[in-house]
């Protein structure tokens, strides 16, 4: 019987070094944007839900160009003095969009009929050199914004640097350490209510799994982990809690792709549920239904949707 | 009547002040002006982008390979 465990123990460790390869620290692969760090929860967690008709039409002139039209319909929030009521306010809104994709540059224009305009443009400028710029622009005065992101993309870290109207500066930088781990950090400047911050994070991905965190001196703490069970189905759950003003949401979703439908749903412990479908009648042909309930504010918003194109 | 006398004074309010903090008060009014002809410029900008932006892309759209003819643009289909 002693004879027997030393080889297999042999066996054992030989198997064990082929599977490990050598880590090779100078050819680490170029780790996510900053703030895509948790893409992966917030396509789960984090879903479009909307209340009333939403119907968009888009319609491809090219490869490159596209028009697009849509019409929203339904109850808007607004913010109103007391946490515990809502004032909804009825609206319908036709929004003209037109789109211009080249490897290099993307435009991206949205009119609506009240005359707000919400451009993004995406140019690159060198093969590492990226320039987006991000502006809502109303008619109201001082009720525009706009922001300018230059990001660098090295051969493992991405630094990037933001412009904002009313003097917002930022920049994040993040490095793959392994070929798994990224580390990175945020530091911004805001002009008009005087204040700075610094921010970490980290992510950890495999095949199966990605787990996230992120500190700020704002007051957030959020970790994230998503685990992908199979091609179809990804569970997902996430953990907020703000130190300076002593709020904690823990929510708990599921994504499920599947071939002709998507499903989207999550829990949260606010007390909301929400879900969003998207099924695909035929090609091109777009259905969606979202609903949220909000047990706590008794607040129950359903939406259904069409997109063609 | 009432203004005559108030313009004298500020003349000669000025005469002395001016030539001991000629060089402050032009800095701070050159940084006044610049921060006037940001503003301005960006006002302006801020229009143009909102009147031009969607043109702007519809132009570049019509010019890339292969043109789309105008009544593609305009129907519905």
């Amino acid at each position: 019987m002693a004879d027997l465990l030393p080889p297999l123990g042999t066996a054992q460790t030989d198997g064990k070094t082929k599977v490990d390869e050598k880590v090779d620290y100078s050819n680490l692969p170029c780790p996510v944007p900053y703030e895509e760090l948790h893409r992966e929860a917030i396509m789960s967690l984090k879903a479009d839900n909307f209340e009333g008709l939403r119907f968009d039409f888009s319609k491809g002139l090219n490869q490159k160009f596209s028009l697009s039209h849509s019409v929203m319909m339904g109850p808007t929030e607004v913010p109103s003095q007391s946490p515990d009521t809502t004032i909804k306010i009825p609206t319908a809104h036709y929004e003209f969009g037109a789109n211009y994709f080249d490897p290099k540059l993307m435009l991206i224009g949205r009119l609506m009929t009240d005359g707000r305009l919400n451009a993004r443009v995406k140019a690159d400028l060198t093969d590492r050199l990226v320039l987006k710029a991000n502006g809502q622009l109303t008619n109201e005065p001082h009720m525009s914004h706009a922001m300018f992101n230059f990001d660098y993309m090295g051969s493992d870290y991405r630094a990037q640097l933001q412009l904002g109207n009313s003097a917002l500066i930022g920049a994040t930088y993040i490095q793959s350490v392994t070929p798994r781990l990224s580390l990175g950090g945020e530091v911004f400047w805001a002009g008009v209510p005087r204040k700075s911050g610094i921010g970490y994070a980290a992510r950890y991905d495999t095949d199966k799994m990605v787990a996230t965190a992120q500190v700020a001196s704002t007051g957030t703490i959020a970790m994230n982990y998503v685990q992908k069970i199979s091609d179809k189905v990804s569970l997902a759950t996430d953990f907020a809690y703000n130190y300076l003003s002593r709020d904690v949401v823990a929510s708990v979703g599921y994504d499920y792709i599947l071939r002709q439908s998507r499903v989207r749903g999550k829990i949260d412990s606010n007390g909301v549920a929400s879900a969003l479908l998207e099924e695909r009648l035929s090609m091109g042909l777009n259905f969606l239904l979202s609903a949220e309930l909000d047990h706590k504010k008794k607040d129950y918003k359903f939406g259904f949707g069409l997109t063609v194109g | 009547m009432a203004a005559k006398p108030s313009l004298k004074n500020k003349g000669r309010g000025k005469g002395p002040k001016g030539s001991s903090s000629s060089t402050s008060s032009s800095s701070s009014s050159k940084y006044e002006l610049v921060k006037e002809w940001t503003n301005w410029s960006l006002k302006k900008a801020k229009v143009a982008t909102q009147y031009g932006f969607i043109p702007l892309i519809i132009i570049i759209g019509m010019k890339s390979d292969p043109k789309p003819h105008l009544f593609q643009l305009l129907s519905p289909v």
